[in-house]
């Protein structure tokens, strides 16, 4: 076996084996089966008999009882009495709320009364309900025929897009949809790697340094081969971590009560075609690699480990900035901020996916980006080679720049 | 010569680390680097072991630039110890060995030897963190050689160690000498320096004051260390000819003569010239020659 192997294996055991790994995949997976099974613990928690009970008082005569239909949260009383006597049974918790509809100048008014202020979904859905019921009690007070009642409440004009473009095939809105869900997956994968998997590598070669053990390692391999070795042994980690979290979300969404979610996501990744993951693929593994090499320098150039963060510091704040600049982007993609840091290498790989996938960027767009960042890899691995070899064992002392300025002033 | 350093100069802009340096091992022969703190000892071997570029100079490993040479024929023991703190003790030797380029099965009964030998066999399967730290001590030097290298670099190793424990490490260099291996190593205890080396190398703010037989060094300076047991007072042994300096001891003084020849009169004055109880002219220690060396200025 080869030393890069040596190196990579014991760090991957090592890696893999520690309790935070398997601690916190551990804890992922149980977010994800939590989300997956979120409608049945929810109902572990509901009694029976949990249902709001809505008094409904129409003062109208238009009759809009049935606009207030019942469900299994939600159950409307009908009742005669005074709107006194019904606040007395309120006041009493009889019934949770009472709902009065009446005519005000000819437009409808509803007033929900309650002791004890309702749930906000409760509460959504009755004002979704008293939105719609205005809407008829309106149309109702214009003497209309039901048809043209039906008419006006149903008309719902659709835009229809037509890309005069020849060289790129528009999306459709469902593909973008699925080009926006994907981009926030990855966007987030990206981030909690970088964060993660960044802060490992730092602290992996910081911790090495501090011991001593890195002259020892020095003594036997080239710095190249020891770099090489911690880049592949986190990516690995991190890339079965990964493995691991999709294999075992897709066994709880496969046993959970609610595996539609599987299904709708497997219908909404159809929605995309293949070339879009492709993309996705090398964008996400070139802007870990970008990070990783970032990360290995930190480490580099701390004298102990505790000093880790503080090198990491500017690492993870590009990384925020990414994500930040993408959830933005999410409502308007083709925003000049979105096309201007689909560009740069540092946040390419989490905003130009977000336009991949919701805008009809152009291949050529995507390329320049992806090749940016496959150059600026490169570039920043050839000097990281150079680099590496001198900090790796430089010792001092103070912030970034002035560990910075000791290596170039001890190793020139 | 199986190691030479040839006018090897390391600089970090207007500092020199190193100047100049210039010495040959032989194969087999235990040479010890000794100097003050920041002398340039760990930067040579540094460059010895490739992780420093030189300035000017080379360093040769039976006559081919260490530079272009596979590193597996070197062991090193570094000043401030390093080994992995979550890595169990027997794993640890495995891993360092097999980086070496040896497999397991070649390793295993130099690991059984070395751990029994170091009294660590009932810690083998204990991780290095839970170890105390001259146990530690002891795993990162049985790391450092568990692959039989030809040329070991043992920088500082008797810092820390117990005595039973140094005496154990002497026993163990003298081994590894008697098995072939040429070692290089550095300390500030001179009497080990003086018990392990067959030729040195003294520094001082990394300029060679002096490198060579340990035996010829203390010849230069001649036997100058009188040893006697009188009753005469300090000050009447201090006012004597030839006398440099004179040390009170619990048994006696110690005079440092200018010359040898000077030995001869002061042994007359004392008694003159019958039986002394004790009158021992000897050779200056290499802790003596240190001190006197690097007090002397720089040319």
């Amino acid at each position: 076996m080869s030393k890069l192997m040596l190196l990579v294996k014991q760090l991957y055991k090592q890696k893999v084996t520690s309790k935070s790994f398997i601690g916190l995949t551990i804890l992922y997976l149980a977010i994800i089966a939590v989300v997956f099974n979120w409608s049945s613990i929810k109902d572990v928690f509901k009694s029976d008999d949990s249902n709001v009970k809505i008094a409904f008082v129409d003062e109208t005569k238009a009759n809009l009882y049935d606009q207030f239909p019942s469900s299994d949260d939600l159950m409307f009383m009908r009742m005669k009495d005074s709107e006194e006597v019904v606040n007395k049974r309120v006041k009493k918790g009889e019934v949770d709320a009472a709902l009065y509809l009446k005519d005000e100048k000819g437009k409808l008014v509803v007033k929900l009364a309650t002791a004890d202020s309702l749930d906000l979904e409760i509460q959504s859905t009755i004002n979704q309900l008293a939105e719609n019921a205005g809407k008829i009690y309106s149309v109702q007070k214009m003497n209309l025929t039901p048809e043209q009642a039906k008419q006006i409440l149903e008309t719902q004009t659709l835009v229809k897009q037509v890309d005069l473009s020849e060289t790129v095939a528009s999306k459709t809105s469902d593909e973008k949809s699925a080009g926006i869900l994907v981009a926030y997956i990855i966007g987030f994968l990206i981030y909690i790697f970088v964060t993660s998997y960044m802060s490992m590598i730092t602290t992996d070669i910081a911790s090495e340094k501090g011991s001593r053990v890195l002259e020892v390692l020095m003594a036997s391999v080239k710095p190249s081969t020891h770099l090489f070795s911690k880049l592949i042994g986190v990516f690995l980690t991190g890339m079965t971590q990964i493995i691991l979290l999709f294999a075992g979300a897709f066994t709880i969404a496969k046993f959970s009560s609610k595996s539609e979610l599987v299904n709708g996501a497997s219908s909404m990744m159809k929605q995309l075609s293949p070339s879009y993951f492709i993309y996705v693929s090398l964008f996400f593994v070139l802007s870990i690699i970008l990070f990783l090499i970032i990360g290995a320098l930190a480490g580099s150039l701390v004298s102990k480990v505790d000093e880790a963060s503080q090198v990491m510091m500017p690492g993870i704040f590009i990384t925020l900035i990414g994500f930040y600049v993408m959830i933005s982007g999410m409502g308007n993609p083709d925003s000049m901020l979105i096309k201007v840091f689909s560009f740069i290498p540092f946040t390419s790989g989490m905003v130009m996916t977000l336009r991949m996938g919701a805008t009809d960027v152009s291949n050529f767009y995507i390329l320049v980006s992806l090749i940016t960042l496959a150059v600026t890899v490169m570039a920043l691995f050839a000097i990281s080679l150079t680099f590496y070899k001198r900090s790796v064992l430089t010792y001092s002392t103070g912030g970034i720049i002035q560990k910075i300025k000791t290596v170039l002033k001890v190793t020139t | 010569m199986t190691l030479a350093i040839k006018q090897v100069t390391k600089k970090y802009k207007d500092f020199v680390a190193v100047n100049a340096l210039d010495f040959t091992i032989e194969q087999g022969e235990i040479f010890g680097l000794i100097g003050q703190n920041g002398a340039g000892k760990t930067t040579t071997f540094r460059m010895i072991l490739n992780l420093q570029e030189t300035t000017e100079g080379e360093i040769l490993w039976k006559g081919k630039s260490v530079h272009k040479l596979d590193r597996d024929f070197l062991g090193y023991l570094p000043e401030e110890r390093g080994i992995f703190p979550q890595m169990k003790v027997e794993e640890q030797l495995y891993f360092f060995g097999t980086l070496r380029g040896k497999s397991k099965k070649e390793l295993k009964p130099d690991i059984d030897y070395w751990l029994e030998r170091f009294e660590l066999v009932e810690k083998r399967n204990d991780k290095a963190e839970t170890l105390s730290k001259g146990n530690q001590q002891k795993v990162q030097l049985i790391a450092s050689f568990i692959h039989k290298p030809e040329f070991l670099i043992l920088d500082e190793p008797f810092s820390g160690l117990d005595p039973v424990n140094r005496q154990h490490l002497m026993d163990s260099i003298i081994y590894l000498k008697k098995q072939g291996t040429t070692i290089l190593f550095s300390s500030h205890q001179m009497d080990n320096v003086e018990e392990l080396c067959d030729h040195l190398c003294i520094l001082k703010r990394g300029v060679s004051l002096y490198a060579g037989g340990l035996q010829q060094l203390k010849e230069v300076y001649g036997k100058i260390k009188l040893s006697i047991r009188t009753d005469k007072t300090f000050d009447e042994l201090a006012n004597l000819t030839g006398v440099n300096r004179v040390q009170k001891t619990k048994d006696g003084f110690t005079l440092f003569l200018e010359d040898e020849s000077y030995s001869e009169e002061i042994f007359h004055y004392l008694n003159g010239g019958k039986y002394m109880e004790k009158f021992s002219l000897d050779y200056l220690s290499l802790d003596e020659i240190f001190k006197l060396k690097v007090g002397e200025p720089v040319e």
